[in-house]
């Protein structure tokens, strides 16, 4: 089965190691010919995975067609921003029977689409999964060890995902709920900000905790109204994410939330990380989610007025701080 | 389906569900003396309820052999217990085809529908046909028929149209006819039969019957193989996916992907048998009547269902000929028109097809559908696979039904009354504002006028049909057009004006002509709208 990566940034390029480690030829589709170039030459990929040597068996190439023609597995793991942009691409080249795993956390900004969504709008495949979890890209490189979950309503999807990335360092838990483990990835980014926040302010680890705890009620309530099963935000892709997020000073995501608490402006943030960071344009679309459902979520409010300037982090904060409590886990029920 | 198709067809289905029942059995599942087992308890259960209609004798002695040879027989013989199991299930399917009726009633279809609407005898109908008024003023046909007949030179076709009445079969066999298409095969349920009318045109008019209160698992698979051999025949066919018909006057929300998968199938064993027509095309339509016969029933069965009070309905106006009598003589007299919209054709995977029968990506490329079967260049099974094209195929035929549902001036003129009247007693549950909505509540004909002014303004900037006089956008003309139609057929006006002012005579009807606009996301609005 020919095996191929499209997306040459940092979780792209894991990705396809994953692949080459699991003991199959990859091909990784880039966009710039340099890149191809140092890849194939150099085996690096300095920009996004420094110090990291890519082995042989993965191969780079700057030509979409060339990549997917044939391929028995695509993994397509390209920035919510260029996302549309490539899925259209390649639906030039798909062919009905090939199968898509889309590694994306992240709402198309506007439409405020899921990216499977993006891809059945864009091309003819169907049988489409979403790869998530958690899963901090420098550590899967350096060959640590960790798991992530593959969502497919088909199981030859997961089967193949299976086949394609496990190896003695990685574990692959196979879903059916597509929406739920797309929305359980890509919301947590906001709470990771606030999780960013709350450890540059020094407020604790109580306080902490309580971010993060309340912020799960919160996306998990959002992601129930928009169609996911609630036990998905239990799982790997759920809980495990959102620890390892919040954890984590590697997360894109919670250094935003640093960046912010430390009064950096969102352009001073995102051209230090030099990378997308999903969570800024993901609580935009939450916040216009939200209103549009009239869903109550105040942390994930605040975070995005903060994003915003509206609010500094610590009138952020008290303000969350000076609501009345409410239910603790709505799905046990109780009048609070 | 012609003699020599039918023997075929019972040979072919009865070995295939035989062979799947073996294959599991041998593959670990149910041994064939459970699936036995299985089905003589369901059936068992049916003669239970004593239906009223089926040789219940007959069939009490058949299962009775079977029940008691089952114990002492060898694998051969249950083997064998199980074929007559099959075969009785397929003769019973099948029903009886006579090709020399068929040839003379298909010559009198344009009079006989017309004739059928009009409650008359097939005597009359074929002795004095001339004296009928013709259904073609009634039934007004929209969509691209040219491009279906195109369809039908490369591979079948199946019709899936949306379920309100009993009539709809009808309606969509006239509608093929005058379109100059083929008839086609469908499943009529066995208590239209009862009808007597209905009857001999059914049985002689492709029609193959299915006994809803046939449970067994057995029967299903028999049924679903039959509508799959019948497409690979290359029988064009009539599917209702949305089950029975809509009991709330609602455009169906959901659909049983039983019969419908067959399409997937036919497809599949046409790509393995390497035929050079394995196309099946699927056809959504919509069956738009100002006045549904069987309304009155229809509501009624769902609110008691809403009661948990479920019942199959074996009677209603259907099977009443002074109520047809009374129902196309409303039609007749306001010159209402039944319409029917033959949307945009699919392939079994749900792509649209294009003018030369292609498949087209969502982008508009071409596409071979047919690699959605293939996996490493090879046609392989996968039902999980399957199952979930089946449900993509349901979603887009829903798309398609709202879509190419045309909303009459009766249901906007219902949705504006009803949310108008609802807004005022939010506070009531539905089953309690439904019952005590008496004529004594009132509203002004202005303000109704003024609420369907809004709800058309929001409809026009959707994707929807709208009946030439709801396009107009003209409250006071769809309100009077309302009040017009809705006065005829039913027992009872269903509103009425008395004065400046509108009152309900029928509240469940006015809910049921309402609920056509339920899934359009139009209540909520007009609620706040009527709060502030």
């Amino acid at each position: 089965m020919k095996i191929t990566v499209l997306g040459g940034g940092n979780w792209g390029t894991t990705v396809a190691l994953s692949v080459a480690r699991a003991g199959h030829p990859v091909t990784l589709w880039v966009r710039r010919a340099d890149q191809r170039d140092e890849i194939n030459q150099a085996r690096t990929n300095q920009r996004y995975l420094p110090d990291i040597t890519l082995p042989a068996g993965l191969t780079a190439t700057d030509d979409l067609g060339g990549a997917v023609e044939g391929a028995g597995l695509i993994l397509f793991i390209i920035p919510s921003k260029a996302f549309r942009r490539v899925a259209q691409a390649l639906g030039a080249h798909l062919s009905p029977e090939q199968l898509i795993i889309h590694g994306t956390k992240g709402f198309e900004p506007v439409t405020h689409l899921r990216m499977s969504q993006i891809l059945e709008e864009e091309t003819c495949a169907r049988q489409l999964g979403v790869l998530s979890g958690p899963n901090i890209a420098w550590e899967m490189a350096s060959g640590l060890p960790a798991g992530a979950t593959v969502a497919s309503r088909f199981p030859e999807v997961i089967r193949r995902a299976r086949a394609a990335l496990e190896h003695d360092q990685l574990q692959i838990y196979g879903n059916r709920d597509v929406v739920g483990v797309e929305l359980a990835g890509a919301l947590k980014n906001v709470v990771a900000i606030a999780a960013g926040m709350a450890e540059a302010m020094a407020v604790g680890q109580n306080a902490k905790a309580l971010l993060i705890t309340r912020g799960m009620a919160e996306i998990t309530r959002l992601g129930v109204a928009l169609g996911a099963a609630p036990g998905t935000f239990t799982g790997v892709a759920g809980v495990g994410d959102l620890i390892v997020t919040c954890a984590s000073s590697r997360s894109r995501n919670f250094r935003v939330g640093d960046g912010l608490a430390k009064g950096e402006g969102l352009d001073e943030i995102t051209a230090r990380l030099g990378q997308t960071a999903e969570g800024i344009n993901t609580a935009r679309v939450v916040a216009e989610l939200l209103r549009e459902r009239q869903i109550r979520a105040p942390l994930l409010r605040t975070i995005h007025q903060v994003i915003e300037g509206a609010f500094s982090p610590e009138e952020g904060l008290r303000y969350l701080m000076s609501l009345e409590g409410s239910e603790d886990v709505e799905f046990v029920g109780g009048d609070f | 389906m012609r003699r020599e198709d039918r023997i075929k067809a019972r040979s072919e289905v009865i070995g295939r569900v035989f062979n799947q029942i073996s294959a599991a059995s041998e593959g670990g599942g149910a041994p064939i003396s459970e699936v036995i087992n299985e089905t003589l308890y369901h059936e068992r259960e049916r003669l239970r309820q004593r239906p009223s209609y089926g040789d219940l004798e007959a069939d009490g002695a058949f299962y009775g052999q079977i029940s008691k040879a089952l114990p002492k027989a060898s694998e051969t013989a249950r083997q064998d217990l199980l074929r007559r199991l099959l075969t009785r299930y397929f003769d019973e399917i099948a029903g009886h085809f006579n090709p020399r009726i068929f040839k003379a009633t298909t010559r009198a279809i344009p009079v006989a529908l017309s004739g059928l609407l009009n409650g008359l005898s097939p005597k009359r109908l074929i002795t004095r046909p001339g004296e009928i008024p013709r259904i073609d003023q009634q039934l007004q046909i929209e969509g691209d028929v040219g491009h279906i007949a195109r369809l039908h030179a490369r591979g079948v076709v199946v019709y899936a149209p949306t379920h309100s009445s009993n009539l709809d079969s009808i309606i969509m066999g006239y509608a093929l006819h005058a379109s100059g298409l083929p008839p086609v095969s469908y499943g009529a349920g066995l208590n239209l039969f009862s009808n007597p009318l209905m009857g001999f045109f059914m049985s002689h008019l492709g029609a193959y019957t299915v006994d809803r209160l046939k449970t067994a698992p057995l029967y299903k698979a028999v049924l679903k193989g039959y509508a799959t051999i019948s497409m690979e025949l290359g029988y064009d066919n009539l599917f209702f996916p949305g089950g029975t018909r809509s009991r709330s006057g609602v455009v169906e929300g959901q659909l049983k992907r039983g019969l419908l998968g067959a399409t997937l199938r036919a497809y599949h064993n046409q790509l393995k048998a390497g035929s050079a027509r394995p196309q099946v095309y699927v056809v959504p339509c919509t069956l738009n009547y100002p006045l549904v016969l069987e309304a009155a029933t229809l509501i009624d069965d769902h609110l008691r269902r809403a009661a948990k009070a479920r019942y199959i309905i074996v009677d209603d106006e259907f099977s009443r000929l002074r109520r047809w009598w009374d129902f196309s003589k409303g039609l007749f007299e306001l010159d209402q028109r039944i319409r029917v919209v033959f949307g945009a054709p699919l392939d079994v995977f749900g792509d649209p097809i294009n003018a030369d029968g292609e498949a087209l990506d969502p982008r508009g490329r071409i596409i071979d559908p047919a690699r959605y079967l293939y996996r490493d260049g090879a046609l392989v099974e996968d039902p999980a696979r399957d199952a979930e094209y089946t449900r993509v195929l349901g979603e887009r035929i829903l798309s398609a039904w709202q879509r190419d549902t045309v909303i009459l001036a009766n249901h906007v003129a219902a949705f504006a009354l009803f949310e108008r009247l609802r807004a005022m007693q939010p506070q009531k549950d539905l089953y309690r504002f439904l019952r005590e909505l008496s004529p004594a509540l009132s509203l002004p004909i202005q303000e109704v006028e003024v609420a369907i002014d809004g709800l058309v303004e929001r409809l026009k900037g959707r994707d929807v049909r709208l009946e030439p006089i709801v396009a107009s956008g003209d409250g006071a003309a769809i309100l009077r057009a309302a009040l017009a139609s809705l006065s005829t057929y039913h027992t009872r006006a269903v509103i009425a004006r008395r004065g400046v002012r509108l009152h309900v005579n029928d509240a469940n009807l006015l809910f049921y002509y309402r609920n056509r606009l339920d899934r359009y996301g139009l209540s909520e609005p007009l609620v706040r709208g009527a709060r502030r």
